[in-house]
């Protein structure tokens, strides 16, 4: 890539630009060959396995969703803090803040109205960022005890 | 009659291809499609394309492990034994499907923190991030759907517990649970239901909503985000 440059003329727009064919997807190709390396070694060193067959008679001792969906499931539980405000209130606080989380996570560019782009200086977006995915990690970690 | 010179084999693929052209404009879609200029500034670390790839490996070995499974309770599990066990590289088949769904949640997850970090869902590109969001969610579908398929002990409780997260939203939780089960329990009906959720109405959505993702970026070109935006 700069041995390209070095040879073309000077960029004569304002922006500096690169040609997205061959440069941008050459190096795409190439970290796919990379992820394809990866699946084929993770699936031949570990194979995916398979229980005994599904019974609906004989609940095994650990049953859990899969881990994309064990911080929700978590929060459910960890919800429960939420019974001060009424018997009801755990239960629906345990679907109704993941939900309204879900919905401004959906409409963030309508949230965010600054123009401003670099991560250096939206420090409370970042903070967010980090204190939503830490909290998410922790349920999704205590979810899989 | 008009005498056509006789074409020689040398010349063969590129007269086949100029008649083609001429009839669909291939080269012209394929050149405004792939010649077209990036900021410099502007890195896309990989993450949605490999994203893309996963699934493209998911779409691949989801159609090979199709040619051999059956959707019946009775049947699912022996023919998951029988890919494993009888099919030529049937295990790698599935291995490969099985990690792909684990592959592809993290890397659409990983290209949304870097979309929020850098701030790429700003102007002109809200579209672009609301059919990502769309994106995120069907793949977690296909992760949800998919996980029940082999039938095992392992798929249907953790489908079991799955489906009661849905029962907390008020007034239609409980018949949301239903819905998804296709009954009270998971049966044959919830495997016959999650396959064609799994194989025609999810796979579907994803493509539409990648084309719609892919349109946007090839109009708006990729962020800079070394640019404030100018509105």
């Amino acid at each position: 890539m700069s041995d390209q440059s070095s040879h073309a003329p000077a960029a004569p727009e304002e922006k500096q630009t690169l040609p997205f064919w061959p440069h941008y997807m050459l190096s795409e190709f190439i970290a796919w060959y990379i992820v394809l390396g990866i699946l084929v070694t993770l699936s031949a060193l570990f194979p995916a396995g398979l229980e005994a067959k599904a019974n609906a008679m004989a609940t095994p001792p650990h049953v859990k969703p899969e881990w994309y969906f064990l911080a929700i499931y978590q929060f459910l539980k960890v919800a429960a803090i939420f019974s001060f405000l009424g018997s009801e209130a755990p239960r629906l606080m345990g679907i109704i803040l993941p939900g309204i989380g879900m919905g401004l996570l959906f409409f963030l560019p309508f949230l965010d109205r600054t123009p401003k782009r670099s991560a250096r200086k939206r420090p409370i977006m970042l903070a967010v960022l980090i204190a939503v995915l830490a909290v998410m990690a922790y349920l999704t970690y205590i979810g899989g005890q | 009659m008009r005498m056509t010179r006789p074409v020689s084999i040398r010349e063969l693929p590129a007269q086949v291809f100029e008649w083609i052209d001429s009839r669909l404009g291939v080269r012209e879609l394929v050149m405004s499609s792939l010649h077209v200029v990036i900021p410099r500034g502007a890195h896309t670390y990989y993450l949605g394309g490999i994203t893309l790839f996963v699934f493209i490996s998911q779409a691949v070995t989801g159609i090979l492990l199709s040619m051999y499974y059956e959707p019946t309770p009775d049947a699912a599990y022996n023919s998951i034994l029988y890919i494993m066990n009888q099919v030529n590289f049937g295990w790698l088949i599935r291995s490969v499907h099985a990690w792909g769904a684990n592959l592809m949640i993290i890397f659409c997850i990983l290209h949304m923190i870097r979309i929020i970090v850098q701030g790429a869902y700003k102007p002109p590109r809200e579209i672009t991030w609301m059919a990502g969001m769309g994106l995120l969610f069907v793949t977690l579908g296909f992760g949800f759907t998919g996980y029940l398929l082999p039938w095992d002990q392992r798929a249907y409780w953790a489908t079991t517990v799955g489906t009661t997260i849905p029962e907390a939203i008020p007034a239609i939780g409980e018949w949301l649970r239903d819905f998804l089960r296709a009954g009270t329990d998971i049966s044959a009906l919830t495997l016959s239901r999650f396959l064609g959720v799994h194989m025609l109405i999810l796979p579907v959505s994803l493509v539409g909503l990648f084309a719609l993702h892919f349109l946007l970026i090839h109009r708006q070109g990729l962020a800079d985000p070394h640019e404030e935006e100018t509105r």
